[in-house]
């Protein structure tokens, strides 16, 4: 094959060069190339080594269905492997790379696997692999320990590990229909509906518009196809109800006409301006769909068929007409059908010397005679390729006479000088999207090859798609599908009349071969392979997929299936369509997984952060993540571990006040005229009765019995309350209520809203708390009179109007200060500067904590979905006067069994600390623990009793009291002897909290 | 009384971003001193609260999906059955619905602290907003002052058009921040503006 460039025609601007490399050789090429055209302009031919037995490769195809040419995009460190040579726009400083080769792809080392061909049979990982019944690699262990070396073999291009610097993005769209493609079915059928004014998306997967008219040698409107294509297409997007999509191929068909697209916005350009991305992942929503996918030509399967210089017959086409490149110097074309007669007069008129065409069939129309004649190219009807000859190229090949009838070769070969061979088997609609849509293809014998069916939601296929192969009956198709209503007068096309059935002949095999004949190109499947795989009893088409990979990788069998089905059928003794098909899925074409992440990289969540977010970080605050809440966890100052600052916290607290941001909390606006019914459903305890200004702690259960949620409520009117939740469950507590009120009881006039964001919260704890509010609260009171435990009160803060809570998560005398979200900072700088002078100190989820477990109050870690209300000592909180969500179910058996865990507290006996997690067991060996009879659900160092502590849930917990056991915790290798105590550890009466 | 600080704070930064140089393809504000009230109806009051927020804001509404009014800083519109956004710059817009609107007809909310208005105009502010949510914003899918409650990933949205290529998008307030650095990300490409 001596491929070169010619010296007119093509769509390229000769005026302009590119300079690219290609395996560190740099080369050049024109604006419009792809790198398989401009590297076959500059003589190259070798592409790259096949998957298996590294054989040497060229480029087949010139577009989407292309199986050889694949290359890796270098770009800094960034690689991106499997790229399509005959799809790559080239660009200045383009570096691409081919693949699986070593040292190089001249010299591949693994080229020595063609040697053992044979042992690289369909199922060869199958059975070769496993491992012997003993010994240390016995079983999967062998096919572990060779699976590092097979990897290295075999396979594709390798993956980058460096990150993908480039910015990719999400689009929705929605239309009234879209159109998938924009060959002359595509193009007309978008202005039929454009017409009607419908919105019109039309999404074309190349860089220009036109679809096979790129490369054809008709006359449409008296014009070339390429410009008629592109005036028909600059009219439609410039129309106000079309998008015209180009570089957007169209991935996946998916229920309710959403169908996915990726949009190669700036892949093809060495600089993108600020912001814009390299690629844009389309979500479509359509009312109808039209596809106009064309179809693609498919080879013939014969001996020595994937060697540099065999194509498509239409691909040679494409380079000459398209790229103005002549794929050899002496092409011959092989073929079982006329579009190879098509391909072989527009060859000649490009320049390309055609010097024979080779067909099957034993006759052909006197206009196929004519153009074979008119080119000059020898005619041999009745003949087939049995064998090609080459090195790292074609040089000749064998030919025989064949009879399509019985599918015999006969007599002696004849060898033909020739560097590239054009290939045509037909063609096969691209019915990938419909496959996908759910339908399941239909044979045509005519033109052999499988259609669509009816669709099975608002779609039609339209064009060579549906299988009209001729422009004019592709035209005429597309105008009844796009919109009957529209009567589009459609352009004379000047083209010869050839036949578009071809004969039913897919495979070459003569009775003496030397030579492999693909069926696979990519996957380096061959014939043989699928009679063995026919042989050892693999007959279906989904298991003969799967034994041999026919049809998968990054192709997805485009060239490969029906060939494929059709050696499979013949050696079941079946047709064709009893074989049956796969049913194609998603992706049509591969898809960057950053296309499909768009623009969620990175910091894949959210941030949710309080009004007092900036002053943490400004005044020290290390934070965590806690859901989608960024939290302070300690306010670090001089120096302090995380542990030595939570103690200085907490003990500031006992000792005289702190604050801390509550407004995490999960907080829902009750409204209406059965809101205290509503509460008195979904709470174990009564909340009808709560006196308006007053709040309640409550508790919710699952309708299983098992402890839910707990926080407090305020009564803030007869019919108004807000409901606090824990701040994890502030989401599915607003899912619970709401899935009540409109499923279960529809008949309670109850409003909910989540305001969680509407308040700031300020938690102010510690025996100077009322103090510090008393010096800064106007308009209320704030003594034990005016606002007892559980009081609430309005007032102002720094001007600005504070609803205060009485109430304690610490222990101490706390209060919860709420204000408008939009001044929670004023005022919780309001807050500090009051307590300056009682040393008021923030503190961070961690002291909170470490009070809490002094405490033994409970939260998420406690109630974890397993504990009931009597394992959390809460017994005393369920009404015996009502029902409630959960009530039906908390005397089972199973939640009153006496072995349950329940809450305790521990304090170290060592004084180390104590790991979360830990198990709770009896033996003082550290290696051999024994049975867990409960875990640790939190621990601290408690300021306040000096010990590292911990709250735990135990079996017999309360009866537990006073026994020592260990606290173990294998992972961190830690064991440790504990005493079980009460879990109130700290101020068990209250007294501070009430005082 | 202090002024209601904005969750937006050190990333919002006026003046010109992105690929402006050939032109501003969106600007994006923060609408600030906005009363934001949500008023409920009952399922058998929705028709006498339309009348009452009619009454009370001068923006008489029918009992539509979705449909709004926009006049001037005033606006409202549905997003879910029987449910409203009333709108309006005027500090006293609570106290006028409640004393038209009583329990009976349905409950009042308000959120004015609890949401974030950002408004985005320009003629590729539809094409910004469909980067980032699932819903058609073409103008005969979304006409001019209707609203809709939609969602972009974790971020709860409603957005009510206000011109043909004008948006005010509520979000909650502890997303705004979050939200607001999306937006500028998604409007880069085009170039875009914060005043």
């Amino acid at each position: 094959m001596t491929s070169s460039r010619l010296s007119k025609g093509g769509r390229i601007d000769r005026s302009k060069s590119i300079r690219f490399t290609f395996d560190g050789k740099a080369y050049s090429g024109h604006p419009g190339d792809t790198l398989a055209s401009a590297l076959l302009g500059n003589g190259i031919t070798l592409f790259g080594r096949s998957f298996k037995y590294h054989r040497p490769r060229g480029v087949f195809a010139a577009g989407s269905d292309e199986p050889n040419a694949l290359v890796t995009v270098l770009s800094g460190d960034v690689r991106e492997p499997n790229v399509r040579a005959t799809e790559l726009e080239i660009f200045d400083g383009l570096v691409t790379q081919s693949q699986n080769r070593f040292p190089s792809l001249e010299h591949d080392f693994m080229a020595v696997n063609q040697l053992a061909g044979p042992l690289f049979s369909a199922g060869f990982y199958y059975k070769t692999f496993m491992g012997p019944a003993i010994g240390p690699l016995k079983g999967t262990r062998f096919w572990m320990f060779c699976e590092r070396f097979i990897r290295r073999a075999a396979g594709l291009g390798k993956a980058g590990t460096a990150p993908d610097p480039d910015r990719y993005e999400r689009m929705n769209a929605f239309c009234d229909v879209l159109v998938v493609g924009s060959g002359p079915a595509g193009l007309i059928a978008a202005e039929a509906a454009a017409a009607t004014g419908a919105r019109v998306i039309i999404a074309e997967e190349r860089p220009l518009p036109g679809g096979s008219l790129l490369g054809s040698g008709e006359m449409i409107d008296g014009r070339n196809p390429a410009v008629w294509a592109r005036e028909k297409a600059d009219a439609l997007a410039n129309l106000p109800n079309v998008r015209f999509l180009t570089r957007t191929s169209v991935w996946g068909y998916y229920d309710g006409n959403v169908l996915t697209a990726v949009e190669h916005v700036s892949d093809y350009k060495p600089n993108r301006t600020k912001g814009m991305p390299r690629q844009r992942h389309w979500v479509i929503r359509s009312g109808k769909v039209i596809l106009a996918t064309g179809a693609f030509e498919r080879p013939i399967v014969f001996p020595g068929n994937d060697c540099p210089g065999v194509m498509l017959a239409d691909a040679v086409r494409r380079y000459a007409v398209e790229y103005s490149v002549a794929a050899g110097n002496n092409v011959t074309l092989f073929t079982n059908n006329d579009s190879a007669y098509d391909a072989a007069r527009t060859l000649s008129i490009a320049g390309v010397n055609v010097i024979a065409i080779i067909d099957v069939r034993s006759d052909v129309s006197g206009t196929c005679r004519d153009i074979a004649s008119v080119a000059g190219a020898e005619l041999l009807l009745g003949h087939a390729v049995t064998a090609t000859h080459a090195g790292k190229t074609l040089s000749s090949i064998s030919v025989q006479h064949f009879n399509a009838e019985t599918g015999r070769v006969s007599g002696a070969p004849r060898e033909i000088k020739t560097d590239c061979l054009g290939v045509s088997g037909g063609w096969s609609p691209a019915i990938h999207l419909a496959s996908q849509a759910g339908s399941k293809p239909e044979w045509d014998e005519d033109l052999q090859a499988f259609l669509p069916p009816e669709p099975n939601q608002n779609w039609v296929m339209t064009g060579s798609a549906a299988g009209y192969m001729d422009t004019i009956s592709v035209m005429s198709d597309a105008a009844t599908k796009g919109s009957a209503k529209a009567r589009l007068i459609l352009p004379p096309v000047e083209a010869p009349m050839l036949d578009s059935s071809p004969a039913p002949v897919f495979e070459i095999e003569p009775a003496v071969k030397s030579q492999k004949a693909f069926v696979d190109f990519q996957h380096d499947v061959t014939a043989d392979d699928i009679r063995l795989a026919y042989r050892e009893g693999f007959h279906s088409v989904e298991h003969l997929k799967r034994y041999t990979t026919l049809g998968m990788a990054t192709d997805q069998g485009k060239t490969s299936n029906v060939p494929g089905l059709a050696i499979m059928a013949d050696v079941r003794g079946i047709s064709i369509p009893e074989a049956g098909t796969t049913r194609f899925r998603p992706p049509f074409t591969p898809v960057s997984l950053g296309a499909l992440a768009s623009e969620r990289y990175g910091d894949l969540r959210p941030h949710r952060l309080t009004p007092m977010h900036d002053w943490h970080l400004a005044n020290g605050a290390k934070t965590y993540e806690a859901g989608l809440w960024h939290r302070p966890m300690i306010y670090s100052s001089h120096g302090e571990t995380i542990e030595q600052a939570y103690i200085r916290e907490a003990r500031a607290v006992r000792d005289s006040v702190g604050i801390v941001d509550v407004s995490t909390l999960g907080k829902i606006d009750i409204q209406g005229p059965d809101a205290p019914e509503l509460l008195d459903r979904v709470y174990t305890n009564m909340f009808s009765t709560l006196p308006v200004g007053k709040a309640r702690y409550g508790l919710m259960l699952r309708e299983d019995g098992i402890a839910f949620d707990d926080g407090t409520t305020w009564r803030l009117g007869e019919t108004q309350f807000l409901m606090t939740t824990t701040t994890a469950n502030a989401g599915p507590v607003m899912q619970h209520l709401e899935y009540y009120l409109d499923c279960i009881w529809p008949e309670l006039r109850v409003h909910l809203t989540s305001v969680t964001d509407v308040w700031a919260g300020s938690a102010i704890s510690g025996p100077k708390s009322r103090a510090v509010l008393e010096s800064c609260v106007t308009g209320s009171k704030v003594d034990n009179d005016t606002l007892p435990f559980m009081g609430i009160v309005h007032g102002k803060i720094a001007n600005v109007p504070v609803m205060i809570c009485r109430l304690s998560f610490s222990g101490e005398l706390a209060y919860e200060v709420y204000c408008g979200a939009g001044y929670g900072a004023q005022v919780w700088e309001a807050l500090l500067a009051a307590g300056k002078s009682f040393d008021i100190i923030p503190y961070g989820l961690e002291a909170l904590g470490t009070l809490r477990i002094e405490k033994g109050h409970v939260t998420g870690a406690e109630i974890d979905g397993r504990t009931t209300a009597h394992d959390l000592h809460l017994d005393w909180m369920l009404s015996k006067k009502k029902p409630y969500i959960g009530s039906a179910m908390i005397n089972r058996e199973g939640l009153k069994d006496e072995n349950r865990l329940s809450l305790v507290g521990l304090i170290s006996l060592d004084n180390q600390s104590i790991n979360g997690g830990s198990h709770i067991v009896t033996d003082p060996n550290p290696r051999e623990p024994a049975d867990s009879f409960g875990h640790v659900t939190a621990a601290c160092y408690s300021p306040a009793l000096g010990k590292y502590i911990a709250l735990a849930l135990v079996k017999h917990g309360t009866s537990m009291i006073g026994n020592r056991a260990f606290a173990t915790d294998l992972l961190r290798d830690k064991h440790g002897a504990v005493e079980i105590v009460s879990h109130h550890m700290f101020d068990p009466e209250g007294s501070r909290m009430h005082g | 009384m202090a002024e209601s600080q904005s969750p937006l704070g050190r990333t919002f930064i006026p003046g010109d971003h992105g690929n402006s140089a050939a032109g501003v393809g969106v600007t994006l504000l923060e609408r600030k001193n906005l009363s934001i009230i949500q008023v409920t109806a009952w399922p058998d009051t929705i028709p006498t609260v339309l009348t009452a927020i009619g009454s009370a804001t001068g923006l008489v509404l029918q009992n539509k999906p979705g449909l709004g009014r926009v006049a001037g800083e005033k606006s409202v519109f549905g997003f879910a059955p029987g449910r409203y956004f009333v709108v309006s710059a005027t500090p006293d817009l609570e106290s006028r619905l409640r004393s038209a609107i009583s329990p009976e007809l349905g409950t009042m909310v308000d959120l004015t602290h609890g949401r974030t208005v950002i408004r985005i105009s320009g003629p590729r502010s539809e094409w910004i907003l469909s980067k980032l949510f699932a819903i058609d914003f073409s103008e005969h899918a979304f006409p001019i002052a209707y609203g809709r409650a939609t969602l972009h990933h974790d971020i709860h949205a409603n957005i009510q058009r206000i011109d043909d290529e004008t948006f005010d998008i509520y979000v909650f307030r502890t997303f705004a921040r979050s939200f607001w650095q999306t937006l500028g990300h998604a409007a880069e490409e085009v170039g875009y503006r914060v005043e």
